[in-house]
């Protein structure tokens, strides 16, 4: 079943999520601040793309929050993405959330806290020991 | 009191001040380097200019011995997270957060802030307080009830004015608590009260009946 997904933030890793799950048939509304970032999307059915602050709860309703399944957040501010994530799940209800947060210890904070956190410095470490065969 | 203040911006300055002033130890975090190298000439070497939403700034400013953060930037989220992390990784007792958008005061208090102040819902406030007319200005929620104080100002021309509270009739669910006249005596509650021009009414009412309570005290439509 295709599911409803919201993005916060259309740069580099959320567009190609946002890519990602608009291929696997997923219905996509992908928001930012700024119009310019929509550029690295491309049109598509199951994809829209709604300049709006995801700061602000009134603007998150008016671009559909209510109906989501699932509320992903990957600006590059940590502060954004915990007060986004933070509303998405308690404000709204939304059933599925993740967060970026890129500084380690508030990542754990906020992983005690109960939000669903990935953290893109963390993610890059491991892989690089990976490759190091470490 | 040790206190941290988190953003230097007209709030974050002025209150640093008054901290200073009254003898508090105060320590600011501000991020952007030529706000904070300002702010040093007037309030002297108490700046730290860092990100106050990093836990390592935080140590380094001392937080775990802190007794009250405020985070005073212009953005909530940022405002958000520094209470936060103060909160849980470095157990202040009081946090404060000053908030534009007047909706995140409720859930900044779900997630643990102590005191959101809406910058936004002060300012309104005011300007509803110095408009003619009797707007019904809010005074204070009631903490786990429904119901709020309000205040209304009997304008000139109100059917309220002369008449006895047994008379007027107020909405079912409302209750006044205090009556003040222009001259600052203080009216007692009871059936006899009679109203008058620039009274100022105080009332406990839920929310769903402060139009009809407006209403009979001011006459307006």
């Amino acid at each position: 079943m295709p599911r409803n997904v919201m993005i916060l933030g259309c740069g580099r890793v959320g567009a190609m999520v946002a890519k990602a799950l608009a291929a696997e048939g997923d219905d996509v509304i992908v928001i930012d601040r700024d119009a310019d970032n929509f550029r690295r999307l491309a049109e598509a059915p199951n994809l829209r793309m709604i300049v709006a602050d995801g700061t602000s709860s009134e603007e998150l309703r008016r671009c559909g929050i209510e109906g989501v399944d699932a509320f992903i957040s990957l600006t590059a501010q940590d502060t954004v993405n915990a007060l986004a994530a933070q509303m998405a799940q308690l404000s709204f209800g939304v059933a599925s959330v993740v967060c970026r947060i890129n500084d380690p210890i508030r990542r754990a904070m906020y992983d005690e806290l109960g939000l669903r956190t990935v953290s893109p410095p963390q993610v890059m470490t491991d892989l690089v020991l990976e490759a190091l065969g470490s | 009191m040790f206190v941290i203040v988190v953003g230097c911006g007209k709030i974050g300055y002025q209150l640093s001040r008054a901290l200073l002033a009254a003898d508090h130890e105060v320590v600011i975090l501000e991020r952007d380097s030529h706000r904070a190298a300002r702010a040093a000439e007037e309030l002297g070497s108490v700046i730290i200019s860092s990100d106050g939403t990093e836990p390592t700034v935080l140590t380094e400013a001392g937080a775990s011995r802190c007794q009250l953060l405020i985070a005073t930037t212009g953005q909530d989220a940022t405002n958000l997270v520094a209470c936060q992390v103060a909160k849980r990784s470095f157990r202040v007792p009081q946090t404060i957060a000053v908030v534009t958008d007047p909706d995140h005061v409720a859930l900044f208090k779900q997630l643990g802030v102590d005191v959101t102040i809406s910058t936004t819902e002060l300012i309104l406030s005011h300007i509803e307080e110095e408009m003619p007319g009797g707007p019904l200005v809010h005074l204070l929620p009631i903490q786990g009830a429904a119901s709020g104080i309000v205040c209304v100002r009997v304008p000139a021309g109100s059917p309220a004015i002369g008449r006895s509270l047994a008379v007027m009739g107020l909405p079912v669910g409302t209750s006044l608590a205090a009556v003040v006249a222009k001259n600052g005596e203080i009216k007692s509650i009871g059936p006899d009260l009679l109203l008058e021009q620039d009274d100022e009414v105080v009332a406990i009412t839920p929310p769903d009946k402060e139009t009809l309570l407006w209403r009979a005290l001011t006459g307006g439509a």
